[in-house]
């Protein structure tokens, strides 16, 4: 509680601070917007900047979760499959090393300037952390717990819920914390290459007008939407946690 | 399947068995033509130089490696994978760290699908015994080693298996706790009929314990010695302190060094 107020304070005071040195003429309003501008813009163009805020909080949202269930499936296939995986690895760890940006205008070549290019190209810079995450996570599970499950007769199934998955969410809570941000980065980026829609749009649009408040009171939006989603992933990993830890009644997955 | 356990005296039989790894660039040898076998309710210690192939032996009786060469036989029928009926104890407790205690000594029934309601009498009545009593909700992590073992045979015991292999459970323990744990296990054995086969280091864990000592060759693993416990059962730990008790250890000591010579 006292930490929290601690670092409250200190936000307001980093804000009051930022309005006296541009109030003080320290810094040209034209350069860094002050805070109650932005707060003006915000609140100037509402219908705008909340229909391009859904419109980035939406492509974030699909994009995050087709991120999250194409890098667990790719992950999850990838570690039951020796052979696979040493055809796939080295595509994929190549694919990391390319600046993944620099791939944008080609996305828009392919799909357009619509909702699938920003949607596809968030994907494929948010999958990889859930990939990585989902095989580390698998293959840390515990060896002399597997051994468990063979001495008990435990099924595949029951091996893999049982024992396997509860070893692997941590690290794919972990990737997809990464996915998250990724996923907003991937739409944000969509959007400035495809120039249509959204925030990075309001962002981009409102720089070359020299309009700082308004790229401002669009950036704000958009870490609203970056806390929210990760908030979701951390609500995920505590209902995760509570949800282990508590006494499991047997025969529960059947 | 024909089963007939009353009539068969004996819980395992290891008839010739050996054990070759294929691994390169020569396949290696782990055990040979091993024969012996476990009555029902006999407690057998297996002593041994490292890596003989003590745990190779084990994890053949558990039915988690084949014999490559001879043949297994569990009350009576060919072992060919793990048995209901047998329960096993590793070096380290391997708890799961998401489950409280009595859920881990409760696993082996989540995984067999057997009503919690039908064991939870059983569990929390092992939980005492070994005096883990007001631990049942502790997380693994909030235990000590010797506490976390003492749960590992909970959970070995709790389906009520009649033969029990254990691979070096206390090795991973201090001195002092593992000698606490051979009295946990010989208090525990005083109640039960079960078989046992208990791989050591120790030899005073060996004489305590078990009905009937082996002891092993270096690689590849064969019976070298036998030697039958002097000691009438029950015991209690204080018989390690006696004189006996120290002739017998003297004696398994001379056994095993001429074996390494
Ligand atoms: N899966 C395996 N593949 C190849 N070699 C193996 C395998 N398991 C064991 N071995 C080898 O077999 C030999 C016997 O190993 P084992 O673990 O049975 O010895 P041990 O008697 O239990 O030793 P320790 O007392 O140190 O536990 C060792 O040389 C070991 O390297
Ligand atoms: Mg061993």
């Amino acid at each position: 509680m006292k930490a929290v107020l601690t670092s409250t304070l200190a936000v307001l005071a980093m804000l009051l601070g930022w309005e006296a040195l541009v109030r003080g003429k320290a810094v040209s309003a034209d350069l860094l917007a002050p805070p109650t501008a932005v707060l003006e813009a915000l609140l100037r163009h509402p219908e705008i900047l909340l229909d391009q805020g859904i419109s980035t909080a939406r492509e974030t949202a699909l994009g995050f979760l087709l991120a999250c269930l194409i890098g667990a499936a790719m992950g999850a296939a990838l570690s039951s499959a020796a052979p696979l995986r040493r055809v796939a690895m080295p595509w994929v760890l190549a694919l990391q090393i390319v600046p993944k940006m620099a791939l944008a205008p080609l996305f828009v070549v392919w799909l357009g300037v619509g909702a699938p290019c920003r949607l596809a190209f968030a994907v494929f810079i948010a999958f990889f952390p859930v990939l990585i995450g989902t095989t580390a996570g698998l293959a840390g599970t515990d060896s002399g717990a597997l051994r468990l499950c063979r001495v008990l007769g435990a099924g595949w199934w029951q091996t893999v819920l049982r024992v396997r998955l509860p070893y692997a969410v941590p690290q794919l809570l972990a990737g997809m914390k990464t996915a998250a941000t990724m996923a907003l980065l991937g739409v944000v980026i969509g959007e400035f290459v495809t120039a249509q829609q959204g925030l990075g749009y309001v962002v981009m649009f409102a720089a070359s007008l020299g309009e700082t408040a308004l790229v401002l009171a669009a950036i704000t939006l958009l870490c609203g939407i970056g806390v929210a989603l990760y908030g979701v992933v951390l609500l995920a990993e505590w209902a995760f946690a509570r949800w282990y830890s508590a006494p499991m009644p047997a025969g529960e997955f059947g | 399947m024909p089963e007939a356990p009353t009539l068969i005296a004996e819980a395992i039989r290891f008839d010739a068995v050996g054990k070759t790894f294929p691994t390169r660039p020569v396949p290696l040898r782990a055990v040979e033509s091993v024969s012996f076998a476990v009555r029902r309710g006999e407690f057998l210690a297996i002593l041994g130089p490292s890596g003989c192939g003590k745990s190779t032996l084990l994890m053949m009786a558990a039915g988690l490696e084949t014999p490559t060469e001879g043949r297994l036989e569990r009350g009576g029928v060919e072992l060919v994978g793990p048995h209901r009926q047998t329960g096993v104890m590793f070096q380290d407790a391997t708890l799961l760290p998401w489950l409280s205690v009595l859920d881990n000594v409760l696993f082996p029934a989540t995984i067999r699908r057997i009503p919690r309601a039908q064991v939870l009498e059983a569990a929390m009545r092992l939980i005492e015994t070994v005096g883990l009593k007001g631990f049942e909700g502790a997380r693994p992590h909030e235990l000590s080693g010797g506490m976390r073992q003492r749960a590992a045979i909970c959970r070995a015991l709790v389906l009520d298996p009649d033969l029990i292999l254990m691979d070096e459970p206390f090795s991973a323990l201090d001195a002092i706790t593992r000698d606490e744990m051979g009295d946990v296990l010989l208090d525990l054995w005083q109640h039960t009929q079960k078989s046992a086969i208990f791989v050591t280091h120790s030899i005073r864990e060996a004489v305590l314990l078990a009905d009937r000592v082996l002891v092993m060759s270096r690689r590849p693993a064969t019976v070298a010695e036998e030697l039958v416990v002097p000691f009438p059962r029950p015991r209690t730990p204080a018989l390690a302190d006696s004189a006996e008790f120290a002739a017998v250890v003297a004696h398994l000591r001379g056994v095993i060094a001429r074996n390494m010579a």
